[in-house]
């Protein structure tokens, strides 16, 4: 096991040095096809520029419908704080840490395709793949308990276009894989399609929307496909987003197979990410 | 270029599935077939339940939603406003439990409701 990271980090990481070399300086890149990583609450096909760390803080607050007593959902937010560092033009890593299930996660966005302005690619394509850690005590001692219990897997594919200055959407085919699930019948993998638009009002603000189709069949019985409205306002250094959201899971793995929400029933949560960019590597301009 | 991201892809992948399981707990812990709601009592099933899915989050000195499933009382409480049954049965107008995560096995739910029909016992 030790030797199988081992190679794979050797194969990782020779690969980002020996070929950094300088992309032709004339093959001019869509620079954002959204303005954050993120669309609403999932991911967007951008990743973070090269050499920049971007600090993450989401909230989702509880539902609205909760009423006056907890605040219109106040008292019952899910919180995640995560880091993501982007090493080069084309590969950012990233941890974080969230309240539901306590759950710890580490990704790996890489990109694989990139839109340019004129002429070439008319598209982007990231994959984005993430692992989560249930740190929850083990709770029944009479169980034999196994660490693979704990783990979740993502996988996606983001498959994205910029349409001239105000337009960009993108198709998100996700998997969800669950090492432990709860019934015979729960379906380990999780298979949806997602997609999500995004409309440029102004240099500084856009309106985005996001939704996930669970194509599983158990999982569509039992949950609800998450949709996301939100609004992004941009300043330097800076991203905030608001939104309503039909779920209260913030990472892949709570909000695409298990959100229990329903917009008709008023189960809608308030949101917001603030995302901090740091310059960690100065460019090299020269 | 694009042949090495390839690589990591597939490298990333290949070890992922390398560690995929297919578990369930219905074949994993087995209960013993038919759900058996007899002689449900608060020491062998209700508490078990509650301490496998609930305290992680709903104890301490800042419980989740200010909802704290700690002691008998605790729970009691929580049976007697509606909140403890509401919230697995993913009844409405209750915020579903385990949040995020998924629903409790029917056979649970059921111990719960005979517990909370018989009133309560501290057994």
């Amino acid at each position: 096991m030790t030797k199988r990271i081992l190679v794979l980090s050797i194969v990782i990481f020779s690969s980002i040095f020996a070929f950094s070399q300088k992309e032709d300086e004339e093959v001019k890149f869509v620079e954002q096809t959204f303005s954050g990583t993120r669309v609403v609450i999932g991911q967007a096909v951008d990743i973070a520029p090269n050499g920049e760390m971007h600090l993450d803080i989401q909230h989702h607050f509880g539902p609205l419908n909760s009423g006056f007593y907890d605040f219109f959902g106040f008292d019952q937010a899910a919180t995640r704080i995560g880091i993501h560092y982007s090493f080069n033009d084309w590969l950012a890593i990233g941890v974080g840490r969230t309240t539901i299930e306590k759950v710890w996660d580490g990704s790996l966005k890489v990109r694989v395709l990139r839109q340019k302005t004129s002429g070439g690619m008319p598209v982007s394509l990231t994959y984005f793949t993430s692992m989560g850690i249930n740190s929850l005590e083990w709770a029944d001692n009479t169980r034999t308990d196994y660490f693979s219990n704990r783990l979740t897997y993502t996988h996606q594919l983001i498959l994205a276009r910029n349409f001239g200055d105000r337009f960009s959407m993108q198709i998100v085919p996700s998997l969800v894989h669950r090492n432990l699930v709860e019934k015979t019948i729960d379906d380990n993998d999780v298979y949806t399609l997602g997609g999500a638009v995004s409309i440029k009002l102004s240099e500084t603000i856009d309106i985005n929307a996001e939704y996930h189709y669970i194509l599983s069949q158990q999982t569509a019985k039992d949950f609800n496909n998450s949709l996301s409205l939100g609004i992004d306002i941009n300043t330097a250094g800076h991203v905030f987003q608001f939104f309503l959201t039909n779920s209260q899971g913030i990472t892949e793995q709570h909000f695409i197979p298990a959100t229990s929400g329903k917009w008709t029933n008023g189960d809608i949560h308030i949101g917001f990410n603030i995302v901090r960019s740091f310059t960690i590597k100065q460019q090299d301009y020269f | 270029m694009i042949k090495y991201r390839l690589i990591i892809i597939v490298a990333v992948m290949a070890f992922g599935l390398n560690a995929c399981y297919y578990d369930n707990v219905e074949y994993l812990y087995p209960s013993g077939g038919d759900c058996d709601t007899s002689n449900v009592t608060y020491t062998n099933d209700v508490l078990p339940i509650i301490n496998s899915k609930c305290t992680g989050c709903h104890s301490g000195t800042a419980p989740s939603g200010n909802v704290k499933l700690e002691t008998y009382n605790d729970i009691k409480a929580s049976g007697e406003n509606g909140g403890l049954l509401g919230t697995i049965r993913f009844d409405n107008g209750w915020s579903p439990m385990p949040k995020g995560g998924i629903k409790l096995q029917d056979c649970d739910i059921l111990k719960i409701e005979v517990w909370q029909n018989q009133g309560y016992p501290n057994n």
